[in-house]
């Protein structure tokens, strides 16, 4: 589906039919499937199919942009068209980024597996009943989710630019529930571009086990503990403090997620990287010792894109290492205004902290007097200067002591601010594929280990289970 | 793509069409007569679709049509000003945004349009897409629907049973004043800017952004219950963001609008421009404001505030799918249990909810839901008591019910429809209820809330916490100073049974939101809750500043 001839076939088209100083045609199409299911039975299973060319022109300093759904020739010439004019009728735009030419040197990401692409709602569907066979016999119930993508984008334009990238992948995303309601547990992957990556009789044994195990919490005293953060809830944290590394400032809406949908959902409009005189706070240690943060371009396991949002060639970027504070993130505008290079990767492209070879069990052996915390829930910013976020913890909280776990507890409701949480990391376990996101659409995958955080501040009691 | 667009209107009989851009539902629904869904050019493509899913063994199906334009206008200005004015596109439904890096566009924009076709084979579900309406992909996403149900048969424990629905042949529309549409540019342009300029007039304020978002959305849903339902609904979203910078310290005052379901009276009632000085000057007070710290008050919640709390704690939890499980792995279940009905104290006797899809200007209101349900009112809490919960029609058999509420929607052709909550308000107290003033001066230790803020919610929406756009401190009866970092924390049932005033009707103020999240792949709704100013005592707040 959208190979790449058909969709130079078709850009080219465009590019030949729209005359003016600089055209730009980005194409977006695929399709974005779905299962999900509930008690242990399917609820939904869909498929939604989409595509669209958007073009924009620019005579001087004047742009004017239309865009199709439909991509035969009358529905071409009337997006020309309609383009064409709106550029004659809008004002001058002194701030139009010149185009970025072609060809640009693409690190090769391979990531589109065909068993992937062909990933269908009958082989979905026996993913759900393999997994809610084994609820059957754990005695929970399953609720669940198997999001498909194969997507195609492409930006070309009049400077000879070409960047085609297509990306297939899958995950599986899994409550298990007691049909009692009195416990709760979660697994999952996402971002798989290899089916073979998803292991749901693994899944579902992990979910189906702290369901299980989680039952007849007690109500411990909320306090500052140490606390294991499995890496989805590891995840959601990191998601929350990305924003920060955004030069501009402008960090709040984020890079491109939102709200409770897909993507990064990026918060945060504090400059906690940047000094009260606008210095950057390039080379301070900030963080933890074990913290390293990278845009891994071309990761193995990730195979995101890459591509900028431009057309641009990324190139791998360390953000944070060893606890030191490397870059920021430049835009190509801002990059402009403040007289730098702009960054080679923005931080939601194939964002990987990096792990050790650590297991859980092993982080919990060293642990005196803590908690192990299975998901986050519900994050949102409370202060955005210092990045005070809350959250709830969810489907598997248990307290260790001594070096076991013994037992599960209620839920807590959280204050924390994730500068403080990376600063206080005591041990890092090892990076899986998980989305950073509150749902899980779009891209939004990064590589992120567990981690182990002194002094995280639990502070409500909370029985929902 | 096969058939051309010229062959497509052939077959649907359109012979003598002007195509003006590349926006073929909009080309069809220009060439269909308004208010007879009968004579609609899209009754024989839904046709197409229905009989289609009969062939192929379907037990029911339906399909939507849907269209969203987007246009709007708004303005910016301050000392730090960023950007110049001018006419945004936007809004949900659409994957096209604005141009890369500015662009212009006379009027509304096209939104996405397309159709979802929605059906049950061997007993489940199926549901697919596409924005291409040709005869061709009709039938082909059809097929298609049909095979992703038959392929899920393996993993259902039972059939899908839907309540009985009457067979409706209807057009409804958003009732409005003044259609935008006959409003011009620069009128609408010159509103906005003339809320900047007051704002701006503030010399301590450094940034203003203003703006009125319009968005119509056209629907035509059948089914095989034998509905031919066609809908118009007209969104405006009045607001405005005023920061102000003094010394080191940037705040934000945010003034939510009533956001309707109307006409451009919508944004021409929402006080926006009457309201431009206060707001710039509340800004510019809430850089020198002092923390609250922690501690047990009186928590008086503004209607723009309180829609937070009814939303997060109250409607959420009275789903029904949510009490069923359906939304277990990310939404989350419901604290509320099915035995609750008719027996829960949700709150003290003041409290009376009610769910709303047919109330004048909400942000849900229509005439049909997405199942093809008939909207109505309905009761959630009276006295204090749990006594109603949100159902459509797939649910509410599961309960007993015999008809469903009407409470499924889709946010656009591409989603799958499923239960969204309708517009739900706490019922302004009866006669001889307290005005603003006279709750206040009967509060001894308290805090005023405006306007939403932080909040987070927990899983079966049982413990909140929940934080505003501006405070006030209440003293003996009178409000003392504006104060800050102020955030409370509600459990669910405990917070309503302090419910202990509330206010007339004339406090009664409805607000609308358009980003309620749910779902996989996640939908957003929109909704609009309704509240008197209220009282809630005794309530720990400052604890996450601790």
């Amino acid at each position: 589906m959208y190979s790449r001839d058909e969709i130079k076939a078709l850009t080219d088209k465009v590019l030949n039919m729209a005359k003016a100083d600089a055209v730009e045609v980005n194409f977006d199409g695929g399709e974005r499937a779905a299962t999900r299911w509930a008690n242990s039975s399917i609820t939904v299973n869909m498929v939604q199919y989409d595509q669209q060319l958007t073009l924009n022109v620019r005579h001087g300093q004047k742009q004017g942009s239309a865009s199709t759904r439909e991509f035969d020739d009358e529905s071409l010439k009337a997006m020309v068209d309609e383009a064409q004019d709106a550029a004659q009728k809008a004002r001058d735009n002194p701030n139009l980024s010149p185009l970025v030419r072609g060809p640009q040197d693409y690190i090769p990401v391979d990531a589109v597996m065909p068993k992937t692409a062909d990933f269908g709602p009958g082989e979905r569907a026996a993913w759900v009943k393999q997994s809610i066979d084994i609820c059957e016999k754990k005695g929970v119930l399953g609720a669940g989710y198997i999001p498909k993508n194969y997507q195609t984008t492409c930006l070309t334009n009049s400077e000879g630019l070409f960047a085609y990238y297509q990306v297939a992948e899958t995950g599986f995303i899994l409550t298990c529930r007691m049909a009692s309601g009195g416990g709760s547990g979660w697994s999952g992957i996402t971002g798989a571009k290899d089916l073979s990556q998803v292991n749901v009789a693994e899944l579902t044994e992990i979910a189906a086990n702290k369901a299980v195990k989680s039952q007849k919490p007690r109500a411990i005293e909320p306090g500052r503990y140490t606390t294991i953060i499995e890496p989805r809830p590891a995840a959601r944290l990191l998601s929350t403090m990305m924003g920060a590394f955004n030069a501009s400032g402008n960090s709040g809406g984020g890079f491109g997620g939102g709200g409770g949908g897909g993507g990064f959902n990026f918060g945060g409009i504090g400059r906690p990287f940047v000094a009260a005189d606008g210095t950057p706070k390039i080379g301070q240690k900030l963080f933890s010792d074990s913290f390293t943060l990278k845009s891994d371009i071309g990761n193995p396991v990730l195979r995101q894109t890459p591509i900028l949002n431009d057309g641009q060639a990324a190139k791998p970027v360390t953000w944070i290492e060893k606890g030191v504070l490397k870059n920021l993130y430049y835009d190509a505008a801002t990059a402009r205004r403040q007289k730098v290079a702009p960054s080679p990767a923005n931080p939601n492209m194939s964002l990987f902290v990096e792990g050790t070879n650590q297991s859980i069990e092993d982080m919990v052996k060293t642990t005196k007097r803590g908690l192990l915390v299975t998901f986050f829930w519900y994050l949102r910013p409370v202060d955005t200067l210092t990045l005070l976020n809350t959250g709830m913890t969810r489907d598997g909280l248990f307290l260790i002591e001594n070096g076991e776990i013994t037992g599960p507890v209620q839920n807590f409701r959280w204050n924390m601010s994730p500068l403080v949480a990376f600063a206080n990391i005591s041990a890092v376990g090892k990076a899986v594929p998980i989305h950073t996101g509150e749902a899980y659409d779009g891209p939004g995958t990064a590589l992120v280990p567990a981690i182990r955080v002194e002094d995280f501040y639990m502070t409500s009691v909370s029985p929902a289970v | 793509m096969s058939p051309t667009r010229r062959d497509f209107l052939k077959y649907t009989g359109a012979t003598s069409l002007l195509l003006a851009s590349s926006d073929l539902v909009g080309d069809l629904l220009a060439q269909s007569p308004t208010g007879n869904p009968l004579t609609s050019m899209f009754k024989g493509l839904a046709d197409v679709v229905l009989g289609e899913a009969k062939k192929v063994g379907c037990s029911y199906a339906d399909v939507r049509f849907t269209r969203s334009v987007n246009s709007g206008v708004n303005a910016s200005g301050g000392s730090d000003r960023a950007d110049g004015a001018g006419l945004f596109g936007g809004g949900r439904g659409g994957r096209g945004g604005a141009g890369r890096g500015g662009g212009a566009r006379a009027g509304g924009r096209p939104g996405a349009a397309g159709f979802g076709v929605r059906v049950i084979h061997s007993g489940v579900w199926g549901f697919a897409s596409s924005p291409i309406v040709t005869e061709d992909e009709l039938r082909r996403i059809t097929r298609i629907a049909a095979e992703v149900a038959k392929a899920s048969a393996v993993a259902k424990k039972v059939d899908v049973k839907l309540a009985p629905v009457p067979a409706y042949t209807e057009y409804w529309a958003s009732p409005m004043k003044k259609d935008p549409a006959t409003v011009s540019t620069e009128e609408k342009q010159a509103y906005v800017q003339k809320v900047v300029d007051l704002v701006a007039a503030n010399k301590n304020v450094s940034n203003v952004t203003a703006s009125v978002g319009i968005t119509s959305e056209w629907r035509y849903f059948a089914s095989t219950e034998g509905s031919y339902i066609e809908q118009e609904t007209f969104e405006i979203t009045p607001s405005f963001n005023v920061s102000a910078k003094v010394g080191d310290v940037t705040k934000t005052r945010s003034f939510v609008g009533v956001a309707k379901t109307g006409g451009w009276e919508t944004a021409e009632e929402s006080e926006m421009v009457e309201s431009a000085e206060r707001i710039a000057a509340e800004a510019v007070e809430m850089t020198t404001a002092k923390p609250l710290g922690m501690g047990l008050k009186d928590l008086v919640l503004t209607p723009s505030h309180a829609m937070l709390t009814i939303h997060e704690i109250v409607a959420h939890a009275t789903e029904l799918d949510r009490i069923l499980g359906y939304e277990a792995n990310y939404a989350g279940t419901s604290f509320v249990k099915l035995s609750d009905v008719g027996k829960l104290k949700y709150g003290s006797k003041l409290m009376n909810i009610t769910a709303d899809r047919t109330m004048p200007g909400g942000m849900a209101t229509i005439g049909f839901d997405d199942d093809g349900v008939k909207t109505m009112e309905f009761p959630i809490i009276k006295d204090g008591i749990l006594v109603g919960l949100q159902t459509n029609r797939e649910t509410a058999p599961q309960i007993g019910d015999k008809a469903s509420k009407g409470c499924t929607s889709a946010a656009s052709w591409r989603d799958y429809p499923f239960l969204r909550m309708p517009n739900v308000r706490l019922e302004a107290g009866p006669k001889g209820s307290p005005d603003v003033a006279q709750l206040i001066a009967d509060t001894k230790d308290g805090v005023l809330i405006d306007g939403r803020g932080s909040y987070s919610i927990d899983q079966q929406r049982y413990n909140g916490q929940f934080g505003g756009n501006c405070f006030w401190e209440i003293k003996n009866g009178k409000i003392t100073r504006m104060v800050t970092d102020v955030t409370y924390n509600a459990i669910t049932t405990d917070f309503w049974a302090n419910l202990d005033a509330i206010g007339s009707q004339e406090t009664w103020k409805m607000f609308g939101t358009g980003g309620d999240a749910k779902g996989q792949p996640t939908q957003t709704n929109s909704i609009s809750h309704g509240s008197p100013y209220i009282r809630i005592k005794k309530i720990m707040v400052g604890a996450a500043y601790a």
